[in-house]
């Protein structure tokens, strides 16, 4: 065996440029591995791990401090069937908070904890740090969150306490919306008392209730506040997020396919291109197992060394990408299970050596007569009459043999076929994904072109808009501004006198609380040109008058409300029925529309609290924010900005990456398949150079015979991606309880398809086009003498 | 060079890394003429062809074939001196295996941008002048050594060159091919075509050439007129 070693390295240094194609290509498909089966494995229970790492709370349970001592709610939790506990913590509701920075809502439940850690819901501070003084306050925000919140931020409550946030945190449990110290806590006026529990067995809602049950058992009866389940809560964020899941998963059977694919047409290539040094080996005596190892060892070297290299690219590229697509559900510091990375440094090697196998295996069964003559004798031709029609054709001789050299390695053509194919789905499903999620923002927050937004910051009664819209300025004036010195109609009546001004809305955003349902739903009023202004309104009309709502459908369905059906709010003292007119189209569950008149019957005294300005096209919008500053200081005007979606944003940048590696790894297979034609054909090459093809036509006709599979491959594989949409896109929408909408799911035009074809002529072109060139340059002379 | 000059090589040296295999070779051949270089093995005869052929570059020295100065010619510039100036035969016959004989010759002329029915109208004609007409839907597995080289010799005159190369042509056939082979050779001299031939058999020189050429290490040794031998 030494000797079949020996030969083994021998070939691995000789034969470089194979060398270094098997390895670059094994480390990509590696990669590609690795963050398809981290895509698949954190898409599979993406809430799940995050509780886990968190060690999240099974049960949230808030309890009344005056009937319940920490005492006794410590003995309670201790029962077998409480895994762990946390707590007991201060709890008090801050009312009113308002900041100059930022939204907030109406209340806030915060919690006295001296750290973020424990037996129970880890909280994570992805920024700034844990809360340690007097004064000092840590928000609940998930990572990525574009809300402007941000540490420094100041915060002032209902009786005039201000807190200075000094971290972000991330609680899974969603266990409150800021915690403090407990010194702090006590210091505001401690009125409840928070525990956390994990159980034993929490799989199933009748678990958590038996849980509940055991740990309340014993105490007053009116000890509970309430509790809440994370069953509840994982309902809640995978409806939020759960969006990118068909999409991710989708995309992770892409890559592992294409990896697949392009290692065994490399290995199988790499081994078939050696067949004459088989038959030579075979001719000096050796054995065909020994042929076999020479030959299972060289592509197993350059593969091993690639596997280990792409493994940790794998794991270097999908950790920021993880975390941008999971850190929503409160999953942070996103690595890969150790069983991914066992998985791709075992099976690659598994898939090369089998790749390898099944090549060498027919190697192994040739004559050594047979082995050596492969490739200089003359050898029956494959497709024969496909090249004979080839020659017959009105096209230059060299497009029309390029056309022909697929067919002379059939394998390898329709692995190299299906590489692209999947190439071709992955940039065709990219795109249809990247337009939906723009068609469906457009949709939502349509373009804002010559827009400006106007808050009137210290609004009317009521607490600040309780619902942040996902566009526009996130800020309810600038500081110092302070309230309006006009009244609203005053305002608006300023607005519309200002120059270049065609249309205004004035907007109120206020919380109300639904009768029976007692739920807080936040409402937007809106008075003045709402044609242009308001949500656009997918089905019904929008609110004509008094009494009238429109609301978005995840809205509805939540509910089980239709249009047409009633139901009465309440707002301080005064109560109003309303009617659903219409579905809008947004997609808050918690978020709807009314006429100004509704709110004159809930808050008659109630102002605006910003203002949408349309200004005519190409006018001066510094100039109107000016007026408009000058005419009330209070006010504070800004460009209105189009929304940031943190989702869109994620699942574009996503999309683009995993299309451009799969991309790439599709190219790596037409580029090495280029390489190990070349190789076979030098002797052709040679000859057709011999009798006067240029360089140009050699490039031309290696280029074409990869152009003709990628012109194939953009058949195939752009209706593949379209169908891979139609299903993906409605899963998507369904997974974020949104409407399936035609101009989300059809967003595919016919050039754009053409276009999207032309994708797998570019994958194979600039795959093929290195290697031809380096084709063309092949020596003559040395290849038609020693052939 | 005279007008009657085909090829002329002016102290032609070519190095490689480790060996200088041509060492101020100078040579003309005159149209009609058919020249044989003949040597030992690594004398540097195949080195010549690869000059006059445009294959391979001189590091000294100038080569010049019916006008062209090759030294002057970029890589498509040689291509294009190839297509058209010359025609090569090469001891194992390199035809394209996927292609029957009639396509194989016809490709020289398809990629100087004749149309297949011209191509393949020009290729018949000229199988059928060497004999194998009826095998022209032959491919070349099924073809005998002979033959292959005789569909060889009809691509390399498919573009009417002025020059005809050949490389042992007949060093992979059996003695009755070869025979064939130089009766076609020599027919094709004695209608007017010039030949270059490398070769080691001395018979297919005697019988040939009207000129041989002996190389040895890289420099001409000595040059003969021939009597051709029947």
């Amino acid at each position: 065996m030494r000797a079949a070693w020996r030969v083994a390295r021998a070939a691995v240094r000789r034969r470089r440029l194979q060398t270094i194609v098997i390895g670059v290509v094994v480390g990509v498909s590696t990669a590609t591995m690795v963050l398809a089966l981290a895509l698949l494995t954190m898409a599979a229970a993406p809430f799940d791990r995050a509780y886990a790492q968190q060690s999240g709370a099974h049960l949230v349970a808030g309890f009344d401090s005056a009937v319940v001592s920490d005492v006794e709610l410590t003995r309670a939790a201790d029962r077998p069937s409480v895994e762990a506990v946390a707590g007991p913590f201060g709890q008090v509701t801050l009312h009113d908070p308002t900041s100059d920075t930022m939204f907030l809502p109406p209340t806030m439940t915060t919690v006295g904890r001296a750290d973020p850690g424990g037996p129970v819901d880890r909280v994570t501070v992805w920024q700034g740090r844990w809360a340690t003084g007097p004064g000092e306050i840590v928000l609940n925000r998930t990572p990525g969150q574009f809300d402007g919140v941000a540490e420094g931020a100041r915060i002032t409550v209902s009786g005039g306490q201000v807190f200075t946030v000094v971290g972000l945190g991330d609680s899974v449990s969603a266990s409150a919306d800021a915690w403090v110290t407990p010194d702090q806590l006590t210091a505001i006026g401690q009125t409840d008392t928070q525990m956390l529990y994990r159980f034993t067995h929490a799989a199933t809602a009748a678990e958590v209730g038996a849980g509940q049950a055991a740990v309340t058992a014993g105490l007053p009866s009116a000890a509970l506040l309430g509790a809440q389940s994370y069953l509840a809560l994982r309902q809640e964020v995978t409806s939020e997020l759960g969006v990118y899941i068909p999409f991710l998963v989708v995309f992770g059977f892409l890559g592992l396919a294409v990896a697949v694919l392009i290692v065994a047409n490399v290995i199988s290539g790499a081994v078939v291109a050696g067949f004459r040094n088989i038959g030579v080996l075979k001719a000096l005596g050796f054995t065909p197992n020994q042929v076999m190892a020479v030959y299972l060892v060289m592509v197993t070297v350059p593969s091993v060394i690639g596997c280990v290299l792409g493994t940790v690219l794998g794991n270097v590229v999908a950790r920021p990408l993880l975390t941008d697509a999971f850190e929503g559900f409160g999953a942070t510091d996103l690595g890969i299970d150790v069983w991914v990375d066992v998985v791709a440094l075992l099976g690659m090697p598994v898939l090369v050596g089998l790749a390898a196998l099944v090549s060498a295996l027919r190697a192994r069964r040739l004559s050594a007569a047979a082995a050596i003559s492969a490739g200089s004798a003359p050898r029956v031709g494959r497709a024969l009459v496909v090249q004979r029609w080839l020659s017959g054709i009105r096209l230059p001789r060299s497009v029309s043999l390029g056309l022909g050299i697929p067919f002379a390695r059939p394998a390898r053509s329709a692995l190299t076929l299906a590489a692209v194919v999947l190439g071709v789905m992955t940039v065709t499903l990219a795109l249809g994904v990247t337009m939906s999620v723009t068609a469906y923002r457009n949709a939502v927050d349509p373009p804002v072109a010559d827009r400006v937004q106007v808050m009137a910051g210290g609004g009317g009664p009521g607490p600040a808009a309780p619902v942040a819209p996902d566009s526009g300025p996130q800020n309810s004036g600038p500081p110092d501004s302070g309230p309006p010195r006009l009244t609203d109609d005053e305002d608006e009546a300023l607005l519309r006198s200002l120059p270049d001004a065609t249309h205004v809305v004035a907007v109120s955003r206020q919380s109300v609380r639904t009768v029976g349902g007692n739920q807080s739903v936040g409402v937007s009023f809106y008075r003045g040109d709402t044609a242009g202004l308001a949500p656009r309104v997918l089905k019904g009309h929008w609110p004509d008058g008094a009494g009238q709502v429109a609301a978005p459908s995840r809205f509805l369905n939540r509910r089980g409300l239709a249009v047409g059906d009633t139901f009465t709010v309440e707002m301080g003292e005064n109560r109003a029925q309303v009617r659903i007119v219409g579905i809008s189209l947004t997609n808050s569950p918690n978020e709807i529309f009314a006429d100004w008149d509704t709110l004159e019957v809930l808050a008659p005294d109630a102002r605006a609290d910003s203002y949408l300005v349309q200004l005519a096209p190409g006018s001066d919008q510094r100039a109107y924010i000016d007026g408009v500053e000058a005419g009330d200081p209070g006010l504070a005007a800004t460009v209105a900005t189009e929304g940031t979606s943190s989702q869109a944003v994620v699942l574009i940048s996503t999309a683009t990456l995993l299309t451009v590696i799969l991309g790439v790894v599709a190219a790596l297979g037409v580029f090495n398949t280029v390489v190990l034609n070349a190789r076979e054909r030098r002797r052709d090459l040679g000859m057709l150079k011999s009798i006067g093809m240029t360089p140009r036509q050699v490039t031309v006709m290696m280029v074409t015979s990869m152009g003709a599979l990628g012109v194939l491959g953009g058949v195939v594989g752009v209706p593949l991606g379209v169908v891979a949409h139609k299903l993906v896109g409605p899963a998507m929408l369904r997974a974020a309880q949104a409407d399936v909408l035609d101009i989300v799911i059809n967003v595919y035009r016919a050039p754009m398809l053409v276009l999207l074809a032309v994708a797998g002529v570019v994958i194979a072109m600039l795959g093929a086009f290195i290697p031809a060139r380096s084709a063309a340059r092949t020596p003559i002379a040395e290849v038609l003498h020693n052939e | 060079m005279t007008s009657a000059e085909v090829v002329r090589l002016t102290g032609v040296r070519k190095e490689y890394s480790d060996s200088v295999a041509l060492d101020g070779v100078s040579l003309e051949i005159h149209a009609g003429e058919a020249v044989a270089v003949m040597g030992p093995s690594g004398s540097g005869k195949s080195t010549l062809l690869n000059m006059v052929a445009g294959l391979d570059r001189p590091t000294e020295g100038s080569v010049v074939v019916h006008g062209d100065d090759l030294g002057k010619l970029n890589e498509t510039g040689l291509a294009l001196f190839r297509r058209r100036r010359i025609g090569m035969i090469f001891q194992f016959f390199n035809l394209l295996d996927d292609l029957p004989a009639l396509d194989n010759v016809a490709l020289a002329a398809q990629l100087t941008g004749s149309s297949a029915a011209q191509a393949r109208k020009r290729a018949l004609e000229l199988l059928g002048e060497l004999g194998i007409a009826g095998r022209k839907n032959i491919y070349p597995a099924q073809l005998s050594g002979g033959e292959r080289q005789r569909v060889a010799v009809a691509r390399a005159l498919m573009n009417r060159p002025a020059l005809l190369l050949a490389d042992e042509p007949t060093g992979a056939l059996d003695s009755r091919s070869g025979e064939q082979v130089m009766d076609l050779l020599l027919d094709l001299n004695q209608i007017g075509q010039t030949l270059l031939l490398v070769t080691h058999d001395e018979r297919l020189a005697t019988r040939c050439a009207s000129r041989l050429v002996e190389v040895v290490d890289g420099r001409v040794a000595r040059e003969t007129a021939l009597e051709r031998t029947p």
